[in-house]
């Protein structure tokens, strides 16, 4: 009895030991989280010898949830920036080892103290060749519904995009968008309020595009790669394409946080940033990968276009969230 | 009415078999009742201590809208489920046993598909380029498509929908319990098939309606995904816009005293219910 009851225990000293090489990276599911697994988590595996486990999708209040409790099972979590940068004031993440995770190629724009940049991506114009005529050149376009009939589609939760949108067809100068004109913005908004349709993931916005349901609309540009990929026949506006990005972040009292820091490492160095842009269609945050991508996939890129290209301020978002949510919901649901 | 049962085996003056109930006590509850006082707790704590997040939640038109909205839904969705569930139980309650045991068969069988499932399908039906838009167009019987999605018309095709089985089942009870012959009499006494439904059938068969009714209705007021996906931004159901404001916002005091409103309201509703009809009839239809 002893000797089974020894085994067992050393059986379970083993499991926990082995435990120890595990982390768990959360995304946000389909095709980003599938690119993020083939193009970090296999390389980083094999050359660590750590195994990632793969968590999602990204859920804000399940982190909160998970810190406040002091039960953190995530160790690396890919979530919207301006989350990131309100999430580090209330104290939820743990600051980057930039000793262990170089800092010397990462674009600026995208990494702070308590989060390295994951990707970027655009917010650009796409349209369903067949259900429009003519070609669309900006975002006022979207407003003119006598040049330009049909249903439009725009992203339905409070995030940066929308309000810069209205703002820009209303002819705010790119550089006097913030602060934000809320009531400006709201009041353009209701000049299309009853041709907008919303979309809430990026599945589903592909899918209006496709169908033609809404003839044009506010797309991520990685989907609508991707739908260009699939042969579906869409047209393309990057003239004041809106950046923002995805950054990994680290929840505070994560369990396996040097396993996690030595990820985020091999998630952001110049050959794990160009193989996930080359899979997703969205930019790299460090500036040496577009050196090992194929010049076709740099094409793709928001990063070919940056004329016109507007940085949405994620610091502003970060402050004002809830403000811009609570008029946001109200309006919308009026 | 005190007689033999309750003398036999009762302990402490609880009924008989009060013992083998004790299982489900429990995890109503482990998993229902502490869950819901931690939510009346967090909704009067955080963040801080006072009635803050319940005055955020009435002096925001935001929620006051969406709270309105939510028992207007689910009003229009418990009636039309009453409407098209009755003639169906009618007839499950009247045909032949082999007959009606497939019928109930296929009723039943909608239920065990994914929810999600179901409602993509509706969305491909119902949105502007669907089957349904396309077939009236193609047969010139309209020429614009017609609004059938994210709208309160799709909510509620959608929600009535998923609802059937959940008001078909307690009617059917009700139904057969129903002496046929006092249809017959009515007939014979010279009434039209319409006064005998009316008079008879319709009050006859009301504690099922109002069970099926009260369930249905329930339901709907906390569905999240039907009208998320098929109804509009101003549809917007509360358990949506608690979703939001827990997830997205980290909110949850606000989200705590949203819920828990919800849910005070639910069971006045019931209680109300209970009065007007008893607490007997309504369970006796099931």
């Amino acid at each position: 009895m002893k000797l089974i009851l020894t085994g067992l225990l050393a059986g379970l000293l083993a499991a926990t030991a082995a435990k120890a090489d595990e982390m768990a990276f959360t995304s946000w599911g389909g095709t980003t989280q599938e690119a993020q697994t083939k193009s970090w988590a296999a390389p980083f595996e094999a050359s660590s010898g750590i195994k990632v486990l793969q968590d999602g999708p990204t859920d804000y209040g399940k982190l909160k949830a998970m810190v406040d409790a002091g039960n953190v099972t995530w160790d690396v979590v890919d979530v919207e920036m301006d989350f990131a940068i309100k999430a580090a004031k209330d104290g939820l993440l743990e600051p980057i080892d930039y000793a262990v995770v170089p800092k010397a190629d990462l674009d600026p724009r995208f990494s702070n103290e308590h989060a390295v940049g994951s990707f970027y991506y655009s917010f650009v114009l796409a349209w369903n060749k067949g259900a429009v005529p003519g070609e669309p050149t900006g975002w006022a376009d979207m407003f003119d519904t006598k040049k330009f009939p049909g249903k439009r589609t725009f992203y339905k939760w409070s995030a940066p995009g929308v309000i810069e949108i209205a703002l820009l067809a209303d002819g705010v100068p790119a550089d006097k968008l913030y602060p934000l004109d809320l009531d400006r913005a709201f009041k353009k908004l209701d000049t299309i309020k009853s041709d907008i349709v919303w979309w809430s993931g990026g599945a589903e916005s592909q899918q209006l595009i496709a169908s033609g349901e809404a003839a044009f609309g506010q797309l991520w540009n990685g989907r609508v790669f991707a739908l260009q990929q699939d042969g579906t026949d869409v047209g393309v506006a990057w003239n004041q394409n809106l950046t923002a990005a995805d950054v990994l972040v680290v929840p505070k009292g994560a369990k396996n946080k040097g396993s996690a820091m030595k990820f985020l490492a091999a998630a952001t160095s110049p050959t794990g940033q160009a193989k996930f842009a080359e899979a997703s269609g969205y930019a790299p945050i460090s500036t040496k990968a577009k050196a090992e991508m194929p010049a076709d996939a740099v094409k793709a890129l928001p990063d070919a276009h940056v004329e016109g290209q507007i940085n949405l301020d994620m610091n502003y978002w970060a402050e004002h969230r809830d403000e811009i949510a609570t008029r946001w919901y109200a309006w919308q649901t009026n | 009415m005190q007689g033999n049962s309750s003398r036999r085996g009762s302990v402490a003056g609880l009924p008989a078999g009060s013992g083998s109930a004790l299982p489900a006590l429990l995890l109503v509850g482990l998993f229902f009742i502490v869950p819901v006082v931690a939510l009346l707790l967090r909704s009067v704590t955080d963040p801080e201590p006072g009635l803050q997040n319940y005055a955020a939640l009435f002096g925001s038109g935001t929620y006051v809208r969406v709270f309105l909205n939510t028992f207007l839904v689910a009003s229009v969705v418990t009636a039309v489920t009453i409407l098209v569930a009755f003639p169906v139980a009618w007839m499950l309650a009247i045909m032949p046993p082999a007959l009606g045991s497939i019928v109930f068969g296929i009723i039943i069988l909608s239920m065990w598909t994914n929810l999600l499932t179901r409602t993509y399908a509706w969305m491909v039906l119902l949105q502007r380029t669907g089957v349904i838009n396309r077939a009236l167009m193609g047969l010139g019987i309209i020429h614009e498509p017609l609004p059938l999605i994210n709208n309160l018309a799709g909510v509620t095709i959608g929600m009535v929908y998923i609802m059937l089985p959940f008001m078909i089942l307690p009617l059917v009870g009700t139904l057969r319990a129903i002496d046929p012959m006092t249809l017959r009499a009515a007939a014979l006494c010279g009434a039209s098939p319409f006064a005998a439904f009316r008079r008879i059938l319709l009050p006859l068969s009301l504690p099922g309606v109002a069970a099926g009714g009260l369930m249905v209705f329930v339901m709907s007021l906390g569905y999240f995904v039907t009208p998320a996906l098929l109804g509009g931004t101003s549809n917007m159901m509360l358990a949506e816009m608690i979703a939001q404001t827990v997830q997205s916002l980290l909110n949850w005091g606000l989200g705590s005293a949203a819920a828990f409103v919800l849910l005070v309201v639910t069971m006045a509703l019931y209680a109300i219910q209970l009065r007007l009809v008893g607490a007997r009839r309504t369970g006796g239809g099931i």
